[in-house]
């Protein structure tokens, strides 16, 4: 567990009205908790470590995500290793914003290995509350890429 | 491939065979099993794409124009020795890009092996929004779709396919041996003669479809070529010195994307990784690489089992390369 883990999981919890969130893995555990519901900027983390050398498996980070997500909430995920693009070409603009509108079957990015170059594709319909990569960024087979606020 | 067209094929393989001699329309309906009035109809349309046909009352049909080298989806289809790649072609004498026709294909469900040939791109994709020339009546541009059943994760693997085909499909009309730069530029004498786009439509867990997009130069002159790109490619005609027949050529590709296809499905990574390595030019040498986030030079160790680069940097640390563009310094 490192700072960019917990990063993520604070952002994930901005995105969401989950108030206090732990965690507990084979080498660690970390707790988040927000002070207030509504101030979503006021983050204490309380984080623990019983080895600070060991890195808890992501895979345990995810797990928890998903079942501590609301239901609204879907997580588009990359389907391969690789690297991250917003958009089709540097001077071209991104496939998605935060706030767009997103289709299920739209191009949300690229994400290429070996010049394959794999547009992945939204499963949902809704809104997009979350972009958890930066471009030219490297990502994991399944990591996080989107989440989006189904439509009701 | 349509009826209508397997029929012209038919009639154009019999009109070759019998070299520039008559062959009667009854024998034409004989072999082909259709009557002499659509006969007439295919040799009609046949003209019209551009074939020199003489019609006698008496004698029946011959060939006029046959040393002409005709690129058509009749021709490519003529020089097929293919089970699927290619058995369904869509030519177009201009296309904004034979990728985007792909893609458009392969969501409508196309068959695996469909083909996309164009004789000129009006936006030739290349990788990341770059260009493709495309200029008419000289190179091959061609999309081919394939199904293959696995999972998205290894979808990479095909980008070694589909350079070894290319590769190999080359070194049948070129007297220079092709050299791979990693992973999927193919170079004579050090300058680009083809450039492989792969796309894929995928979810988490299953491929929809892959497109190899191919650009091959095949005829292009070397005053043909935009200044700024006449110290980096070249063509095949440059090196053999004559001109490629476009449709024999592209038999001669779907036949090699068939076959290391099948290798692939069948025998795994390793054989085509194995062929691969045989047209790699970098190992040993001094690479650059840029990346979206990093630039960085190095020896270039090969590549490991995934075909991933290997570069030993300035402070003696192996890294492991799976984007970026990778140039070999002299």
């Amino acid at each position: 567990m490192d700072i960019k883990d917990i990063k993520a999981i604070y952002k994930f919890l901005r995105e969401t009205d989950i108030v206090e969130f732990e965690l507990e893995g084979e080498n660690g555990k970390i707790r988040l908790k927000r002070g207030n519901a509504s101030v979503i900027r006021e983050v204490t983390p309380v984080v623990e470590f019983a080895d600070s050398a060991a890195q808890p498996p992501r895979e345990v980070k995810k797990e928890e995500a998903e079942k501590a997500k609301p239901e609204n909430i879907k997580i588009v995920t990359s389907p391969m290793v690789g690297t991250f693009y917003r958009s089709p070409s540097p001077e071209a603009a991104a496939f998605v914003e935060m706030g767009s509108i997103v289709k299920s079957g739209q191009t949300m990015c690229i994400i290429e290995a070996m010049k394959l170059m794999n547009e992945v594709e939204s499963e949902f319909n809704g809104k997009v509350v979350s972009i958890l990569v930066e471009n030219g960024q490297p990502v994991e087979y399944g990591e996080p890429l989107f989440h989006i606020e189904v439509s009701k | 491939m349509q009826q209508k067209e397997a029929a012209e094929v038919e009639i154009i393989k019999l009109l070759k065979a019998a070299r520039s001699g008559f062959i009667s329309g009854q024998s034409i309906s004989n072999g082909l099993g259709i009557s002499r009035t659509a006969i007439w109809k295919h040799i009609k349309n046949l003209r019209e794409m551009g074939y020199s046909i003489e019609a006698s009352p008496s004698k029946g049909y011959r060939l006029a124009d046959i040393a002409k080298a005709h690129f058509n989806e009749i021709e490519v289809s003529y020089n097929l020795s293919t089970e699927f790649v290619g058995r369904k072609i869509y030519f177009y004498p201009e296309i904004d890009s034979t990728n985007i026709k792909a893609f458009e294909l392969g969501r409508s469900a196309a068959p695996e092996g469909t083909v996309i040939i164009a004789d000129t791109q009006a936006k030739g994709k290349g990788r990341i929004g770059r260009k493709w020339e495309s200029p008419a009546g000289v190179n091959l541009y061609t999309s081919v779709i394939l199904r293959p059943d696995i999972p998205p994760q290894s979808a990479h693997n095909l980008t070694f396919v589909s350079a070894v085909a290319v590769a190999e499909a080359i070194s049948l009309y070129s007297p220079v041996r092709p050299v791979v730069k990693w992973p999927n530029d193919i170079l004579l004498d050090s300058k680009k003669v083809a450039g492989i786009l792969m796309e894929m439509d995928s979810e988490i867990d299953r491929v929809h479809f892959v497109i190899a997009g191919i650009g091959v130069n095949l005829n292009m002159t070397e005053a043909m070529l935009p200044d700024f790109l006449r110290p980096i490619a070249t063509s095949v005609c440059e090196k053999k010195g004559g001109a490629v027949n476009r449709a024999e050529f592209a038999g001669c590709l779907y036949a090699s994307i068939e076959k290391w296809y099948k290798i692939y499905l069948d025998q795994g990574f390793t054989p085509v990784l194995d062929e691969w390595k045989r047209y790699f030019g970098s190992e040993g040498k001094r690479v650059r690489v840029v990346s979206f986030t990093n630039t960085f030079e190095g020896i270039c160790m090969g590549v490991d089992s995934d075909g991933a680069l290997l570069v030993k940097n300035s402070k003696g640390v192996v890294e492991r390369v799976i984007s970026g563009d990778v140039e070999t310094l002299r």
